[in-house]
């Protein structure tokens, strides 16, 4: 569904991403994980068509996209959140999703129909009417992925969904995740939260230094010294995962 | 100009002159964009009503010379405090508060304030063209074939050395580097314990101070009224843009640019077609470069 | 939803007294007051939909509002042809200049937008001073006045009911864009450009749009303005001061709403036109006084009450509906 060949995206003389190759396909929830400034929602931009890699392709159900503006790969069913998230402030939660519909439904009816659905899905219909911004993190971040969502995407992209939650949010969220996923949604999900990350990937990527280090089965990544190393002196470890 | 006249040896003298004219008007310029470049960098803050107290300056040389007949350079002194007064007033009363806030009210509070100000000159001092003509303005220089008045040349060295002053103390004084930490993060700088409150404060009236002198220059040179400010404004955002918002020495830079720009399309064209020279270059700026000429590109898109 | 009544009420109840003006008054002081509010209000609507609802703050909006004027100026004082063909031709060339603006605008946001939008007034104010064979010059346009619909020389009770509908026309224009596909997803563009492209709205394309749109509008309201008054000159039609005026009433009102720009022409015209009656006498420091007004007005309305008169109503109403309860 989604395959990377060698991409490479420099900041001046800094490579976020190097060479990275990854291949996704249809079904698939991916974890991508790696310390901060590992490149991974750098890795997210040149997906969705934020950057223009320096090298390498990126290709989405066959279809070469790279250097696509944003929406374009949206419409085409690629869509993405944002880790520090983006709500329309000064919208309610409604018309947030509701933008979101209007790309596959151009009725403004059919799209509310449709954007009420996901707020059910994401367990945003007690807060349908509240200003986005005014609401707490943790439901900021369900209407990120809710607003995405409301696109119908076949793929979407999750950064960081989980981060600065509480446990019982967390709880909440991961069970959001999964359920997207069972409507057939395939993900790629950036996590900085390890344990959550074991329990919900099928497969795990390791980035570091822009570089992918090490690729595999959650148990696999769990024990894979390159990983081991590469978390060592950042401030969280496996254990505490 | 007649072309017969740019043959022979005229033509370099006339090369001379355009570069030397090039050079004095460029002075002037870089002092009114250093402090909107300054309040800018350190604030975030496009001040519209900049213009307005390069207007007051000149109004403040024109009274003390016609009122009590007092030289425009000895008003310089009295008038680069008062400035810094005024500015750390507007500071309190207007941008203190908006200072968090977003572009729109930035923008608007600035633009508001930039009305208020021409309006309260033209209620006070009605819509007259004020000219005043100290003697040094009929002084004329000649060297190598060049001939400058003494205003120019005066106006020019205390120019330069006021922005090469305000650029050593951005650099080397505890103040400055305090300054320019800010301007770097204001999130970090407040976590260090710096008062940023403070910092702006001090920002916005350097600033104003050095437009406000700026206006004592020029007084001399041209006419005061309400809406003087504006012809040297948009200059000045011109200025300002080519050096990168922000950048100090940049804006000496830009302002060399603008006064070639304009020294040599009035020569050229007639100086009636001037201003279209310069727009057009900042647009063609705002548009390929907006971050500068020397500037990295990308920092104009970025949100808040 | 039902929040959003009382404000379109209001609306049809201002458009029906300046409708029913004319029956009970002949007084044309009374007459140029409404229209004058009508036709300012029309031309911050027209900048409400590329600053309001686009985000899109330009204040150069004059350039859009010139244009019409001398288009419809020249048309019947050079080409001795009807100003509505004027008007017709300004609104081509504003549509051309707002797609040139907004298309090598698009990628700059906040000051860099608004100084660039400044430039390109500046740049028509220059042109249209100094192409004296065919503006005139500084010297500026007198327009002629022939009697007639198709020649635009009418009546003030006909101006009237010409302006209400160009004035309706506009206020129903951002009804549409409130409650459209393109509107909601303008509103996603002005709140966040990232997130709007990841849900698949082309952000630079829905901006030149938005701003074509406002530049027509301006444009044509230039037009009519010229022939209402009479007289077109380079340093009034392309000046800052105008633009900030179409801003200015669209934020006293209630900036990105539909009746915001109305209300803040009928605050901001009345009470200019109320000063320029009192203060007649002394012309030149008049105009200062209600200008310093402007100033000190828009300065303490974006500090204090950023979403105008309508955001004040609205939470005034909200607050009444929560005491009776
Ligand atoms: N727009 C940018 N300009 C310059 N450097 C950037 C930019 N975005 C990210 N970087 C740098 O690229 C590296 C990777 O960043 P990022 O992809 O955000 O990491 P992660 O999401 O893994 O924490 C970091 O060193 C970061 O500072
Ligand atoms: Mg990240």
């Amino acid at each position: 569904m989604l395959t990377l060949e060698a991409v490479t995206k420099r900041f001046g003389g800094l490579t976020a991403v190097r060479a990275v190759s990854l291949e996704v396909r249809a079904g698939d929830l991916l974890g991508i994980i790696g310390p901060n400034g590992a490149g991974k929602t750098t890795l997210f931009n040149v997906i969705a068509g934020y950057y223009r890699p320096e090298e390498g392709r990126v290709r989405f159900e066959g279809r070469d996209v790279t250097g696509l503006p944003p929406h374009a790969i949206a419409r085409l069913g690629l869509t993405r959140t944002f880790q520090i998230v983006k709500p329309f402030g000064n919208l309610s939660v409604a018309d947030n999703v509701m933008i979101g519909a209007l790309t596959r439904l151009p009725r403004v009816a059919h799209a509310r129909a449709e954007a009420e659905r996901v707020i059910d899905l994401c367990g945003l219909g007690p807060h349908r009417y509240a200003r986005a911004r005014a609401l707490p993190i943790a439901l900021r971040k369900r209407l990120e992925v809710a607003r995405a969502l409301a696109t119908r995407p076949r793929l979407l992209l999750l950064d960081e969904v989980m981060a600065g939650l509480n446990p019982t949010e967390l709880v909440g969220i991961v069970d959001l995740v999964r359920r997207v996923h069972a409507e057939g949604v395939t993900l790629i999900v950036i996590e900085h939260v390890m344990a959550a990350m074991m329990r919900l990937a099928q497969r795990i990527v390791m980035l570091h230094h822009g570089e992918k280090i090490a690729e595999g089965t959650p148990q696999e990544i769990a024990h894979d010294r390159r990983v081991i190393d590469a978390y060592l002196g950042d401030e969280f470890n496996l254990a505490e995962a | 100009m007649d072309p017969a006249a740019r043959l022979g040896p005229a033509q370099i003298d006339v090369v001379a002159q355009l570069a030397v004219s090039t050079l004095l008007l460029g002075g002037i310029y870089a002092l009114i964009a250093v402090g909107l470049t300054l309040i800018f960098g350190i604030m975030r803050v496009v001040n519209f009503a900049h213009g307005e107290f390069l207007m007051l300056g000149m109004y403040l040389a024109f009274f003390a010379f016609t009122l009590r007949g007092v030289d425009p350079y000895l008003v310089l002194i009295i008038a680069i405090p008062i400035f810094y007064l005024v500015g750390l007033f507007v500071y309190v009363l207007v941008m203190r508060g908006v200072i968090h806030a977003s572009h729109n009210v930035q923008i608007f509070t600035t633009v508001g304030l930039s009305t208020a100000l021409q309006n309260i000159a033209l209620v006070m001092w009605t819509g007259d063209f004020r000219i005043i003509r100290p003697w040094e303005s009929s002084v004329v220089l000649r060297a190598a074939g060049t001939a400058f008045n003494l205003a120019q040349v005066v106006a020019f060295a205390v120019a330069v050395a006021l922005t090469v002053a305000l650029m050593a103390f951005m650099k080397w004084t505890h103040t400055g580097r305090v300054m320019r930490a800010t301007a770097q993060d204001r999130d970090a700088a407040t976590l260090m314990g710096i008062d940023t409150d403070r910092v702006y404060r001090l920002t916005f009236a350097i600033g104003i101070a050095c437009v406000g002198a700026a206006g004592v220059l020029v007084s001399p040179l041209y006419a005061a009224y309400p809406q003087a400010g504006l012809q040297f404004v948009t200059l000045a955002y011109v200025v300002v843009v080519l050096g990168g918002l922000g950048d100090m020495a940049g804006a000496m830079l830009g302002s060399l640019i603008v006064a070639a720009v304009e020294v040599g399309g009035s020569y050229i064209f007639g100086a009636a077609w001037k201003e279209v020279f310069y727009f057009l270059l900042f647009i063609g700026v705002l548009v390929f470069r907006p971050a500068g000429l020397l500037g990295q590109r990308g920092a104009e898109t970025l949100g808040a | 939803m039902s929040r959003l009544a009382p404000d379109r009420w209001a609306a049809v109840a201002m458009f029906a007294v300046a409708a029913l003006t004319p029956l009970v008054v002949r007084d044309a002081f009374l007459l140029d007051s409404v229209i004058l509010i009508l036709l300012w209000g029309a031309l911050s609507a027209a900048w409400n939909v590329a600053g309001g609802y686009a985000g899109q703050v330009s204040l150069g909006h004059a350039a859009f509002f010139g244009i019409g004027a001398y288009a419809a100026a020249l048309m019947s004082a050079r080409y001795a042809q009807s100003p509505w063909l004027g008007l017709a031709v300004g609104v081509a060339l504003s549509v051309v200049a707002g797609a040139l603006i907004g298309y090598l605008s698009n990628r700059l946001k906040g000051p860099y937008f608004a100084l660039s939008t400044i430039a390109f007034a500046e740049v028509l104010k220059i042109v249209a001073s100094r192409w004296r064979g065919f503006t005139s010059g500084s010297e500026g346009v007198p327009v002629p006045y022939r009697p007639g619909f198709w020649t635009l020389g009418l009546g003030h009770v006909a101006w009237l009911y010409l302006i209400l509908v160009v004035a309706v026309g506009c206020y129903a224009l951002q009804v549409y864009l409130e409650r459209s596909r393109v509107g909601y997803q303008l509103a996603g563009v002005r709140e966040d450009e990232d997130a709007a492209e990841a849900l698949g709205i082309a952000t630079r394309r829905r901006k030149v749009q938005a701003i074509v749109l406002s530049a027509a509008m301006t444009s044509a309201c230039g037009s009519l303005w010229a022939q209402y008054v009479g007289f077109v000159d380079p340093s009034h039609v392309f000046s800052i001061d105008l633009s900030v005026r179409f801003a200015l009433n669209s934020i006293i009102g209630g900036i990105g709403t539909a009746l915001g720009p109305f209300l803040g022409s009928l605050l901001i015209t009345s009470l200019e036109t109320y000063l320029r009656a009192t203060f007649s006498g002394v012309e030149a420091s008049f105009t200062g006084i209600y200008l310093i007004i402007y100033g000190v007005v828009l300065i303490l309305i974006v500090r204090f009450a950023p979403d105008g008169l309508t955001g004040i109503a609205g939470r005034f109403w909200a607050w009444r509906a929560r005491a009776h309860a």
